[in-house]
């Protein structure tokens, strides 16, 4: 037997181990911030803190009394670290980024830095959490009991100390340990590097020592199999038939929301948490942890069950088993283990209930009731300090007078359940936070309210049921008679699971009045900027934050604002880098918009941001009131914006009007120019038959002395003048009305190389008048393209009689071939003639062009080729010159053949 | 390795067939009176599915491109 002197001892001992280890364990983090310590794997053992005597003693209970139902208090965390990349990879980026230091500080900063909120939550927690401290008072008390026995020799120095005694000694001794632990500093975030590693290896030791227990109890029952046939032999086995109904979907959503908003939950796993990357791990690491936690506290709980007697208490199983079997080494190492699982619990949650009163309860009022000109540079941090040793001593004593109230009931797990329900009231307006801008301060405030009363009413009070016969009364007939009222069977709702009911009762309250209420409510300007923010975190991380007027503080007021709540030696270091990123000298400095947001967050990582915010609106002006001024003025800018983006759109369209003008100006121009040109050409055109008819008539008029034969010429060339005019106006008219596409115009399926025969036909009397051989080359044979028959024997009949005029020539040869290349139907007509010399080859499809060269009679007005090509573009063809396979000019035309 | 997009829909869906799975209807597939090496069934199935969890976790988690340190730290002067 072991004597409780030396457990005790033992304690102690094992107390001042961790504090060695958080001692150096600060020390190093502080001197090589990389260390090992920073690693997923220490991240993931103080993540485990979630383990506490509630594990080591109370699954090991609640598995003898209800079998399975203990599982969900792992399987809920489990699901949420599973999904760790929605929930918590999102908390811990927002957290990084607006330096929360707890889940009220999270509301309160989403909900638009709202103290009230702040306040409210933390009154939750500090009451939700009382029935979970006295779970471990209660562990921790029980265990040194159990292991001393009752025996003389065992009780030692214990002897006249009742339970109350002994859990008081506890309380006051965590107490102390805590404050010497965690409140030696106000840190810069919050973080505790040597507390999460006395925590990391506190879960260690846990683990073993249950592992060990229940090795042990493995190996004596004769593996698993003998363990649970021997129950069956007994009679005892585990009912499975009623475990999943709605208690288990009640604890697993429960512990599903304290995974995440119990209060050392959310210190350790998002404000401790150093590098987002760590939660890769921990999402497969922490749910393996619980998983080995798990898998030997149902053998313990069964063969406990099995070989021990009548009416011993199952939660000390862990202890009991070994000290049985005459193991006492074991048996005082499943002693450390618990009294580890508690330690790490009540330290670290007293730390950030610690942290949640000083920062949203002291500290709001110390900024109300002092000058902003007191203090030190130190007061703040001072201050800080001896609140958060103060609320530590007032939670542990809540605590206490919790277990001093409920001493009377046995089991453990139902105690935390308690809390487990309390604390789930955050769980909607945390989701809400993060997930939906429009979620409000008002409907949250008032969710989280009556989902805290409704638990106070249905779970909280009846917990007082043994202690109390008022409570005991209130529970069988409801208050004053009101039998809808009450606690357990609310409306009416009864045979209900008590804790099922409270849960379902007090979170729909919760979940409805959160959402109704945001329907209905509409948030402030801060809170809009704070739920983009939060909501928003992935799409814009680091988007500035700037919620005060520039240039309304001085950097004297500011650097003292930050002096006394960082102390001197960070605020200098702050406003210094702030000096050398802006090149200017420390002296100079004057603060940006992007310092003072940066200063207040800087602020908030100590005192929370409701604090921090109402701290710096006290010496930066207008913060609160002209925020709404802000963003009138962000309406303006975003109005003048919009303005002159259109103003520049309009602009966009007047430049390309005009430019479009100024092309159409530009056209006219040119086609102003072309038709003086032609105009010239033609009146020269005229004036030339015009001068020798007007000529010839004078002389016939005035000619008395003329001859008859003579008169005869005379008449004859103003008749061949008057004809040559005659034609030049049909071919401009021709033209023209070609041009300008007016003429009647048939289009039909022409066959191309009957319409070329036909005009070799019309032009054989010119040929042979001229002595001209025809070459005949390739010909294509019947090939349909589109056109008007006659026009384009028009063209045919002008190539070839170009060739025969221009053709001077001894042995003038025209060679005509025609062929099918590629879908078009081509005709080349080509002569021994001088040939288009160079300068030529541009100008000749132009109007009254002439080739110069070769030509006998120069009679054509020279349209002929313009004529020719503006038929052949109708005809969607193409007329040009060719390399010449005859000495002289080469025309080709191009039709596109017709597929029938 | 499958792109971002399909590991984090993965991960979704590990999520809630995790939660479906440990809960009523599907829990009941599994809770019938008969025992494995004189471990009820159910039991079994439980630590099966947690485990399952866990590895795939670790396998996605794995899978999943690092993104850059979010040192708290940062801009801490």
């Amino acid at each position: 037997m072991l004597s409780a002197d030396f457990v005790i001892a033992t304690a102690v001992a094992y107390v001042g181990l961790l504090f060695v280890l958080a001692y150096f364990g600060d020390r190093r983090a502080r001197a090589k911030p990389k260390s090992w310590l920073n690693s997923p794997a220490v991240y993931t053992l103080s993540i485990s803190v979630y383990c506490t005597s509630w594990t080591f003693y109370g699954a090991v209970g609640n598995a003898a009394r209800s079998g399975l139902e203990f599982l969900t208090i792992y399987l809920g965390p489990t699901i949420v670290f599973v999904g760790w990349y929605f929930l918590l990879r999102r908390l811990v980026r927002i957290s990084h980024l607006y330096r929360i230091t707890s889940v009220a500080d999270l509301l309160s900063s989403r909900f638009g830095k709202s103290s009230r909120l702040g306040v409210l939550v933390t009154c939750i927690a500090v009451i939700g959490i009382a029935p979970y401290i006295a779970l471990q008072l209660k562990a921790v008390t029980s265990s040194i009991q159990a292991v001393a026995g009752s025996s003389e020799f065992g009780q030692g120095s214990l002897k006249g100390i009742d339970d109350v005694g002994l859990a008081l000694g506890v309380a006051a001794g965590m107490a102390l340990f805590t404050i010497l632990f965690g409140t030696r500093h106000v840190d810069a975030k919050e973080q505790h590097h040597g507390v999460v590693a006395a925590i990391a290896f506190e879960a260690v030791v846990k683990l073993t020592a249950l592992v060990a227990v229940g090795v042990f109890v493995v190996f004596i029952g004769g593996g698993f199999e003998g363990i649970f046939s021997q129950a069956a032999a007994k009679g005892i086995v585990v009912d499975t038939s009623t475990s999943f109904d709605s208690r288990w979907l009640t604890t697993l959503a429960l512990s599903i929301a304290a995974i995440v908003c119990l209060p050392r939950q959310f210190q350790v796993t998002v404000v401790e948490n150093s590098d987002e990357n760590h939660l890769r791990i921990a999402g497969w690491a922490f749910p393996a942890y619980m998983l080995l936690m798990s898998i030997f506290i149902l053998p313990i709980a069964i063969y406990g069950l099995t070989v021990m007697p009548e009416g011993s208490n199952p939660d000390m199983f862990a202890l009991t088993l070994p000290l049985a079997a005459g193991q006492n080494g074991l048996a005082l190492f499943a002693f450390i283990g618990g009294f580890s699982s508690a330690t790490s619990m009540i330290i670290l949650e007293s730390i950030a209930l610690s942290i949640m009163v000083s920062n949203h309860i002291i500290m709001p009022l110390v900024l109300r009731f002092s000058p902003p000109q007191y203090g030190d540079g130190q007061g703040v941090s001072r201050v800080l300090l001896v609140a958060r040793r103060f609320s530590i001593m007032l939670i542990l004593s809540l605590g206490f007078f919790y277990f001093f109230f409920t001493r009377d009931s046995d089991a453990l797990a139902p105690i935390g359940l308690i809390s487990f329900t309390a604390i789930a009231q955050f769980f909607p307006a945390l989701l809400a936070a993060i997930f939906w801008k429009d979620a409000s301060l008002k409907a949250v405030s008032m969710a989280i309210l009556l989902g805290f009363i409704t638990w106070a009413w249905c779970c909280f009070l009846p917990s007082f049921d043994s202690v109390s016969p008022a409570v005991s009364l209130l529970l069988q007939e409801g208050p004053w008679g009101i039998s809808w009222l009450r606690p357990e069977a609310m409306f009416g709702l009864e045979g209900w699971d008590p804790l099922a009911h409270a849960a379902f009762w007090s979170l729909s309250v919760n979940i409805l009045t959160l959402t109704l209420g945001s329907l209905v409510t509409s948030p402030s300007a801060l809170e809009r900027i704070q739920a983009t923010a939060f909501v928003d975190v992935f799409r814009r991380p680091n988007l500035p934050q700037r919620n005060f007027v520039p240039g309304s503080a001085t950097a004297n007021d500011l650097y003292f604002v930050a002096e006394r709540v960082l102390g001197e030696q960070r605020a200098a270091a702050l406003f210094e880098s702030a000096a050398r990123d802006s090149g200017v000298d420390p002296i100079g400095f004057e603060p940006t918009p992007e310092f003072v947001g940066r200063l207040e967050r800087e602020l908030a990582g100590s005192i929370g941001a409701a604090s921090a915010h109402v701290m710096l609106s006290k010496v930066v002006a207008g913060s609160d009131v002209s925020l709404e001024e802000m963003m009138q003025m962000a309406d303006e800018t975003q109005q003048v914006i919009v303005y002159s983006q259109e103003l520049e759109k309009t602009s966009a369209e007047l430049r390309l009007t005009a430019q479009k003008l100024e092309d159409a100006n530009a056209q006219l121009r040119e086609l102003d120019s072309q038709k003086d040109e032609f105009l010239s050409q033609v009146s020269h055109e005229v004036r030339t038959p015009m001068t020798s008819i007007r000529s010839f008539s004078e002389i016939l008029l005035d000619g008395h002395s003329l001859d008859d034969k003579q008169r005869q010429r005379f008449v004859s060339t103003i008749h061949q003048e008057s004809l040559r005019l005659t034609k030049l106006l049909d071919e401009i008219l021709d033209l023209s009305a070609l041009e300008r596409g007016e003429r009647n115009w048939q289009s039909q399926p022409v066959d191309a190389d009957a319409a070329l025969d036909r005009a070799l036909s019309v032009c054989d009397a010119l040929l042979s008048q001229k002595g001209m051989r025809v070459d005949h080359g390739d010909r294509a044979g019947r090939t349909m393209v589109e056109g008007d028959p006659d026009r384009l024997c028009q063209v045919f009949i002008n190539l070839i009689s170009n060739a025969v005029k221009y053709n001077d020539a001894a042995e003038p040869v025209v060679r005509i071939t025609s062929a099918l290349r590629s879908g078009n139907f081509v005709v080349e007509v080509a002569d021994n003639g001088p040939g288009i010399s160079k300068g030529e080859r541009k100008l000749i499809f132009e109007k009254f062009s002439r080739g110069q060269r070769g030509a006998i009679d120069q009679t054509g007005a020279g349209l002929g080729l313009a004529i020719s090509r503006q038929i052949v573009k109708r005809m969607k063809g193409t007329l040009d010159l060719a390399p010449r396979p005859l000495p002289g000019a080469c025309f080709r035309l191009r039709l596109p053949v017709i597929r029938s | 390795m499958p792109e971002r997009r399909k590991i984090v829909g993965g991960m979704f869906l590990l999520t809630a067939a995790g939660l479906l799975l440990l809960v009523p209807p599907l829990v009941h597939l599994f809770n019938h009176d008969f025992t494995v090496f004189g471990v009820p069934q159910i039991v079994f199935y439980l630590f099966g599915v947690w485990l399952a969890l866990i590895v795939s976790t670790g396998v996605l988690a794995s899978w999943l491109p690092r993104e850059r340190s979010t040192n708290g730290e940062e801009g801490e002067g």
